[in-house]
């Protein structure tokens, strides 16, 4: 099973041991590659929904929950996102020219057409959601190869909305 | 009935129908309660288990899937209002609070409008009569100009004539914008076109109105608003200054009172041209003046809002004054109760707005299921909360799900005490921008209260960013809870034994990747 922080790009595989009552990381990999696991003891709370996290001796309550395939994890103040990847889906999730809508909302304006060519950042389209226009930035530089929706449009969030080649 | 505080005063009422949903109509249908006023919430099928529901007294249920259906739909909330006996409407802020027309509406079918006469909204609504009305009372306004907008003509030629007059950078309002909706700055005559087609839209969007102003944009200026009170015997006071200079594309994000940047004289100064602004207009009831504040010490009227704000709660934690029973005692025909000199300024107070927006991708509005709920408490900490537990945020609605206000002696302990309850607030399922709060309030500018209604637009990309957190660190904890065979909340407790079986866990749950 392969992890990954929403902060980053990186793939981890934990191993993980029992010992003395608390889950410890045995081994860790970062995109295949050997790391020095955390340095860390985790245990059950009583309460569903928390965990206890032993850190260089020092106790901490971690909040998780989980959505789909997704950790939610809060501890130290601050809310993280874990996931989870099957096995051998490749590096990248999604296609690395693939630009998709990052909330279901109406195209309201599209700025380029196919076969543009376009600078990273550059607004690509306008989508309407919760009555605020976001503008769709290009994540590259390139050319646009294809535009899945048209003006007036509604999608859905993660729809496939250009691809743009190099 | 109508309660007892009622008792003598010339309209009163018992039973009041909150047309809004989310954070607002559960303060409302709380403070009713309070009053011993029966309250009553309004709902659409998506809304029919949320929070204000659940804590209003009774509730009706609207017909409709879109807003213009439901919540916008004047003609059949006053419906509603009848079939439930009600005998005042209280609009919250939003939606209907500011349309004219529903105002005079819920009053000509004798219901009692819990608001400013109509014809108040009506002339604080445009901006342009209501800037006019600014200059006649002698109250400073923004140098700009009107640009007459007919429907279908070629405006743009009149929009750039004014707009170079004005010169730039300049603002461009959509007439019947608000809420930073239909607002628009210019920084340059070549992108005057796609700005104004892109502010006429959302003003459209979301108002039903497409009509447009020019001003010029004041550079590194505050935000600074001031709460007026008015009864309908002739009286006026205004609560003081609320700062929400920080403001990300004209939207507040953190608010708090008094503000860093007013000094007792100035306090005086712009109330007393707020109170002149509301006496103007005839407004009764609570509004708020906003007015921009330059870095040499001048001020200029920006719009009035004629309802209660967002950001209300902090002026109600530095002067004591509910403005919520004060607007039911106002309605009432009661006088204000309490004179200028009597407003007390008591400490510092700051409110957070918690949105359900992903800062690293641009504030998106983010949805989900809100698995993890958990408010921070303690003294001095108010949450003001249209979500709870186990809810789901989708796009139907504005993504705000909560506001966390603080309260403490001066300014610094009320950004510790706000830092503090921040990190301890635990909302999990859904992206917010919790950290993005923490991060901008610990800012050097925010402390030491130099930010102005450009900061955040302006600030360099990543210098809001928060720390990076040990990833293989979190990795570990997921895959802890994993094995431990947590998150398993929809269902209830983590692991289940079957009484007749004697098997453990869910027998389903093996369909989904439960071991490690």
């Amino acid at each position: 099973m392969e992890w990954s922080a929403s902060s980053g790009n990186s793939r981890y595989k934990p191993t993980l041991e029992d010992k003395d009552g608390s889950i410890h990381v045995s081994s860790m990999s970062r995109d295949g590659i050997e790391v020095p696991p955390p340095d860390v003891a985790i245990s059950a709370d009583s309460q569903e929904g928390r965990l206890l996290v032993e850190v260089d001796g020092n106790q901490m309550i971690a909040h998780v929950a989980r959505e789909g395939d997704s950790w939610w994890v809060h501890i130290d103040g601050r809310a993280h996102v874990v996931n989870l990847h099957e096995q051998g889906s490749g590096g990248t999730s999604i296609d690395e020219g693939a630009l998709t809508a990052p909330m279901p909302g109406t195209i309201l304006d599209l700025m380029v057409k196919v076969g543009q060519r376009v600078r990273e950042g550059q607004a690509l389209m306008v989508l309407e959601a919760m009555k605020m226009e976001h503008r769709i930035t290009s994540p590259k530089s390139g050319e646009i190869t294809r535009l899945h929706y048209g003006k007036g449009e509604r999608v859905d969030m993660g729809s496939v909305l250009a691809e743009i080649g190099d | 009935m109508a309660p007892e505080w009622m008792e003598g005063s010339p309209r009163p009422f018992s039973k009041v129908l909150v047309a809004n949903r989310g954070e607002i109509a559960v303060r409302i249908l709380r403070a009713a309660r309070e009053s011993g006023l029966v309250g009553v919430a309004l709902y659409s099928d998506s809304d029919a288990s949320s929070l204000h529901v659940e804590v209003a007294d009774e509730a009706v249920r609207i017909d409709g899937e879109t807003l213009e259906q439901t919540y916008l739909n004047g003609t059949a909330i006053i419906e509603a209002a009848k079939s439930c006996e009600a005998d005042a409407i209280h609009p919250g802020y939003g939606f209907l609070s500011e349309r004219a027309d529903f105002a005079r509406e819920v009053e000509s079918s004798g219901i009692l409008w819990i608001g400013p006469p109509a014809e108040a909204i009506e002339t604080m609504g445009d901006k342009i009569s209501a800037r006019r009305l600014m200059i006649d009372s002698g109250v400073p306004v923004i140098p700009g100009e009107e640009v007459p907008v007919e429907d279908g003509a070629d405006h743009l030629g009149n929009l750039a004539i004014s707009a170079a007059r004005v010169g730039y950078p300049l603002l461009l309002k959509a007439s019947a914008g608000g809420g930073g909706k239909g607002m628009r700055a210019v920084s340059e005559p070549k992108s005057l076109r796609s700005e104004y087609e892109a502010a006429a839209r959302e003003a459209s969007a979301a108002f039903g109105d497409g009509t447009v102003y020019v001003e010029r944009l004041l550079r590194n200026a505050k935000h600074v608003e001031i709460q007026v009170l008015c009864d309908n015997h002739g009286n006026a006071v205004h609560l003081n200054e609320r700062d929400c200079s920080l403001q990300r594309r004209y939207q507040k994000v953190i608010e708090e009172a008094p503000s860093p940047a007013v000094s007792g004289s100035k306090r005086e100064e712009m109330g007393k041209a707020a109170v002149t602004a509301a006496m103007s207009v005839g407004y009764v009831g609570a509004g708020t003046v906003e007015f921009l504040l330059a870095t040499n010490g001048d001020f200029y009227f920006l719009e009035m809002n004629t309802r209660l704000q967002v950001e209300h709660p902090v002026t109600e934690m530095t002067t004591g004054v509910d403005l919520v029973q004060k607007q039911f005692e106002v309605a009432a025909g009661l006088g204000i109760g309490f004179e200028q000199d009597e407003v007390t300024q008591n400490g510092h107070s700051i409110e957070a707005r918690i949105y359900a927006e992903d800062p690293s991708r641009g504030f998106l509005p983010s949805t989900g299921r809100i698995s993890t709920w958990r408010q921070p408490s303690g003294p001095g900490i108010r949450v003001d909360s249209g979500v709870r537990e186990g809810d789901e945020v989708t796009i139907d609605f504005d993504p705000m799900l909560a506001k966390l206000i603080v309260h403490a002696p001066n300014r610094g302990a009320a950004i510790r005490r706000m830092d503090a309850a921040l990190s301890e607030f635990v909302a999990l399922g859904v992206t917010t921008n919790i950290e993005f709060l923490r991060n901008a309030l610990n800012h050097a500018s925010f402390r030491d209260g130099s930010i102005d209604t450009d900061f955040l637009d302006n600030s360099a990309p990543g210098e809001l960013d928060g720390d990076g957190y040990d990833e293989g660190m979190l990795v570990a904890i997921a895959a802890a809870a994993q094995r431990l065979g947590l998150g398993s909340a929809r269902t209830g407790s983590g692991e289940t034994v079957d009484e007749h079986t004697g098997h453990q866990g869910d027998p389903f749950r093996t369909l989904r990747r439960t071991f490690p």
